[in-house]
């Protein structure tokens, strides 16, 4: 691609300085390039920062990712891998090249990540509620009833202005067209936004004047909104309420962001055997006596959250919580059950979903999806089953899926006994051909840094409290490996800062 | 504050100080050593004489070389109070709290542990003995600084200086004892040079050797070190600076939890006879009933102690 292109357009003064780096480039074949078109101009919203780009020496991003690396590993912001020894602990290798979103991208973005999450929310508050859209059949009842994510114990916990999603995390991609479309919802507990915050802070603190230059919208705010919405969700009558996060200690693959956010927004960061349930109220055990919590922003899963309901044998919860809740003298975020509309099943139903709640067509399309349970669909996708990307409906993280184009004879082999097996535990989709960005991929034979397109995804955060917030950015994850379309952390993933601009 | 959090706060202060102690029981025999050569084959041994290692070390290792006893004393993650299990330690708190440390001291901690992960026996010939203790020794003080410079006094600090300064008393009677009884084999050395140099490098591994002379002067003695190390109201590594200190972030912490059971220092509790000890005693009367006898007393109230506040403040489960 003809990167001499762009440079003539946005940045003829700074041609000199056009670095090898940039100029031995070459864009993915097939993929959609989030900085260069096809003629190898730059796309909306990089025309500023790219006069800039062009003109920072390869060596500089290296050397800015090496810092980044060691001011993660200083400060501790690693994440643990589960399977290593316990304690293990890792940074999330970050990238040091910004994706870029122009404001106008960002505006549908943000209007449609607030319908999208507002339509789920609907969704459990009326599964635990009166079932409308069940009994209407635009989505199946059996299908929700024999989800893993259903939770019966979460019928009848009527959540303060009906909030059940209050963090949601929507995975988006964009295909070889240049849409974005939801791959993923997450709205039990998304993680993530820890490292949406520490990359900006370390952005800003190695290229401060590129940052103020270009306009770059904020995202220091997010602690404080979460926190606003947490308030929200306090029982009537209480005017400061206590609020607190629930974490499941120091070897949870997130316990650095648990940490992070109870620091940011100064609430105390509690384990389960520091929490006691009596009376129906919710206290912690403090150097003081027990002090009653309002409010529990909870970061483990539904079943080890109460051991009367749940697994029995979890020792991160706390006995009798789900009755605190039923006599609503705490709440909690997320609310029991939501797994049931981030269910990978439950995502093809969600246009309709969103039709169904809010008389409205969905802003934000999503990959078309075939449900195995559905013997038709089951039969055409075992047909060419090469072609399709398996997904397991339980799991979460990327753990189980298997890319058709890219898998072995064997693992196709097994997946199709596997689907045959369990049906319903699985959806196909098509492979979506999901852009690249340009990425600093280590050394070159000879000594110099190489930049080469990498596929990358994208997390934005909704909140929803009295009203919607959505942080004006995200997670960009970035697949270091060559060709590799997986993303997560657990999985040889990196990250790169994403900019929104203002204008 | 959770119990939980005041529970964590107190071990991450602890084990600090015990690793810092660590570092200069090792300082103060190396001194010993170059300072008063001596035909003992085995000079490292009395370090595990001291802390109590013996056995342990005995079942990895064969003879108490100095490279076993330094790699033993110093890395090994087997033995639970080498410095590095102690560091590894004091971080593993610092992780589950960090949230209400200052980033500064989090930072200084956690790259403390990084640096120990990279510790290998054979940084010792790299760096020499003297070098790497001292090194060590100096990032505790920086510890130290960036916990007075960047924590706010309330009671979270209140509970680290309970962890910090109980640790101290205890090792500071440790260390005196065991020049007493290790380091001093034959009797007719006693108040002669050797004698004197050794009670020097004793107070030198507290960082005591200037602030004692700016007291006493030149002469060594004794009577004057025990005074200076035990009963000194001023010196930060005496046991009575630690005691006073201990006692002051109690009874704040008891004020906070208005808890209304028993103070900790009520005249009659192990608090409150360690005060007296330390306080209103001297070294020519501990020193004629006998110093061992006495030490061995302050020990055992310092763990009197840990356990009272442990079931009043910090036992949750």
């Amino acid at each position: 691609m003809a990167i001499q292109t762009a440079v003539t357009e946005v940045a003829a003064s700074k041609l000199s300085s056009l670095t090898p780096f940039w100029a031995a480039y070459k864009a993915h074949a097939d993929a959609f390039d989030e900085m260069f078109n096809r003629q190898g101009a730059p796309r909306a919203g990089y025309s500023r920062v790219l006069a800039e780009f062009l003109a920072t020496h390869a060596d500089r991003f290296d050397e800015i990712r090496a810092r980044a690396d060691r001011m993660f590993l200083n400060e501790g912001v690693t994440f643990n891998v589960y399977g290593d020894s316990a304690g293990a602990e890792r940074i999330f290798p970050f990238d040091p090249i910004p994706r870029v979103i122009d404001a106008g991208t960002w505006a549908n973005l943000e209007a449609g990540l607030i319908q999208r999450v507002r339509a789920l929310n609907a969704f459990v508050a009326d599964v635990y509620g009166e079932g409308c859209i069940l009994k209407d059949e635009v989505v199946p009842a059996d299908l929700i009833k024999t989800s893993p994510q259903f939770r019966r114990a979460a019928a009848g916990i009527k959540p303060p202005h009906g909030a059940h999603i209050t963090v949601a995390g929507i995975d988006l991609v964009r295909g070889a067209d240049g849409e974005f479309r939801v791959l993923e919802d997450n709205v039990r507990t998304p993680s993530g936004v820890s490292y949406v915050i520490k990359n900006r802070l370390v952005m800003t603190r190695l290229v401060p004047e590129l940052m103020r230059e270009v306009g770059v919208r904020s995202v220091e705010h997010y602690p404080a909104d979460l926190l606003a919405s947490l308030c929200e969700l306090a029982p009537s009558g209480v005017s400061r309420p206590v609020v607190a996060l629930l974490t499941p200690g120091v070897y949870n693959s997130a316990f650095f962001e648990h940490v992070f956010l109870s620091q940011q927004m100064g609430i105390e960061l509690v384990e389960g055997r520091d929490l006691v349930c009596m009376d129906h109220k919710l206290y912690m055990k403090t150097v003081g006596g027990l002090r009653q919590v309002d409010v529990l922003y909870r970061r483990i899963d539904d079943d080890f959250l109460d051991p009367v309901v749940f697994r029995p044998d979890s020792l991160l919860g706390v006995p009798g919580l789900t009755s605190v809740l039923r006599a609503g003298n705490a709440a909690i975020a997320n609310g029991i059950g939501t797994g049931v509309a981030d269910d990978k099943a439950v995502y093809a139903y969600t246009p309709a979903m969103i039709r169904y709640y809010l008389g409205e067509d969905a802003i934000l399309p999503i990959v078309q999806t075939y449900l195995m349970r559905d013997p038709d669909m089951r039969a055409m996708v075992l047909r060419d089953i090469d072609q399709f990307v398996l997904k397991p409906t339980g799991e979460s993280g990327g753990y189980g899926v298997v890319i058709g184009p890219k898998a072995s004879d064997r693992e196709l082999a097994e997946t199709r006994e596997r689907i045959q097996r369990d049906p319903a535990g699985f959806v196909a989709q098509p492979v979506v051909q999901i852009s690249t960005h340009p990425t600093i991929c280590g050394h070159r034979a000879d000594g110099a840094v190489e930049v080469a397109p990498r596929h990358i995804d994208f997390r934005p955060f909704v909140l929803l409290g009295e009203r919607p917030r959505v942080l004006p950015g995200g997670l960009t994850r970035v697949a270091l490996r060559e060709g590799s379309l997986i993303v997560n952390s657990s999985q040889g993933g990196g990250s790169k800062d994403t900019w929104v601009m203002a204008a | 504050m959770l119990r939980r959090i005041a529970d964590h706060l107190f071990w991450m202060a602890r084990y600090l100080e015990r690793a810092e102690w660590r570092a200069r029981l090792a300082d103060v025999n190396y001194h010993l050593l170059v300072e008063t050569p001596t035909k003992d084959p085995h000079p490292w041994a009395p370090l595990l004489a001291i802390t109590g290692d013996g056995e342990l070390f005995a079942k990895y290792y064969d003879a108490p070389s100095e490279t076993d006893v330094l790699d033993f004393f110093t890395l090994q993650t087997r033995n639970p109070s080498s410095i590095v299990s102690c560091v590894n330690a004091a971080r593993e708190n610092a992780r589950s709290l960090r949230h209400r440390l200052s980033s500064e001291l989090w930072l200084e901690i956690n790259t403390l542990y990084l640096d120990a992960q990279q510790w290998m026996p054979a940084v010792f010939d790299q760096q020499g003995v003297y070098a790497f203790f001292n090194e060590l020794r100096n990032r505790f003080h920086r510890l130290s600084g960036i916990s007075h410079a960047t924590m706010p006094r309330d009671v979270e600090f209140d509970f680290m200086t309970l962890g910090t300064m109980l640790e101290r008393a205890e090792n500071v009677s440790r260390m005196l004892d065991s020049k007493y009884h290790y380091l001093l084999p034959r009797l007719e050395d006693v108040g002669g040079p050797i004698d004197r140099m050794q009670w020097a490098a004793v107070l030198r591994s507290a960082s005591a050797l200037e602030a004692y002379r700016r007291v006493y002067g030149n002469q060594i003695a004794v009577a004057r070190v025990v005074e200076f190390l035990l009963f000194d109201e001023a010196f930060p590594r005496s046991a009575r600076f630690a005691v006073d200190r201990l006692q002051a972030a109690v009874e704040r912490i008891e004020h906070t939890a208005h808890s209304g059971e028993p103070a900790v220092f009520a005249a009659d509790s192990p608090g409150g006879k360690l005060a007296f000890l330390l306080r209103e005693g001297n070294a020519e009367a501990v020193i004629a009933a006998g110093l061992h006898e006495f030490l061995m007393e302050v020990q055992d109230l310092c763990a009197d102690i840990g356990s009272v506040i442990f079931d009043k403040y910090l036992r949750f489960e």
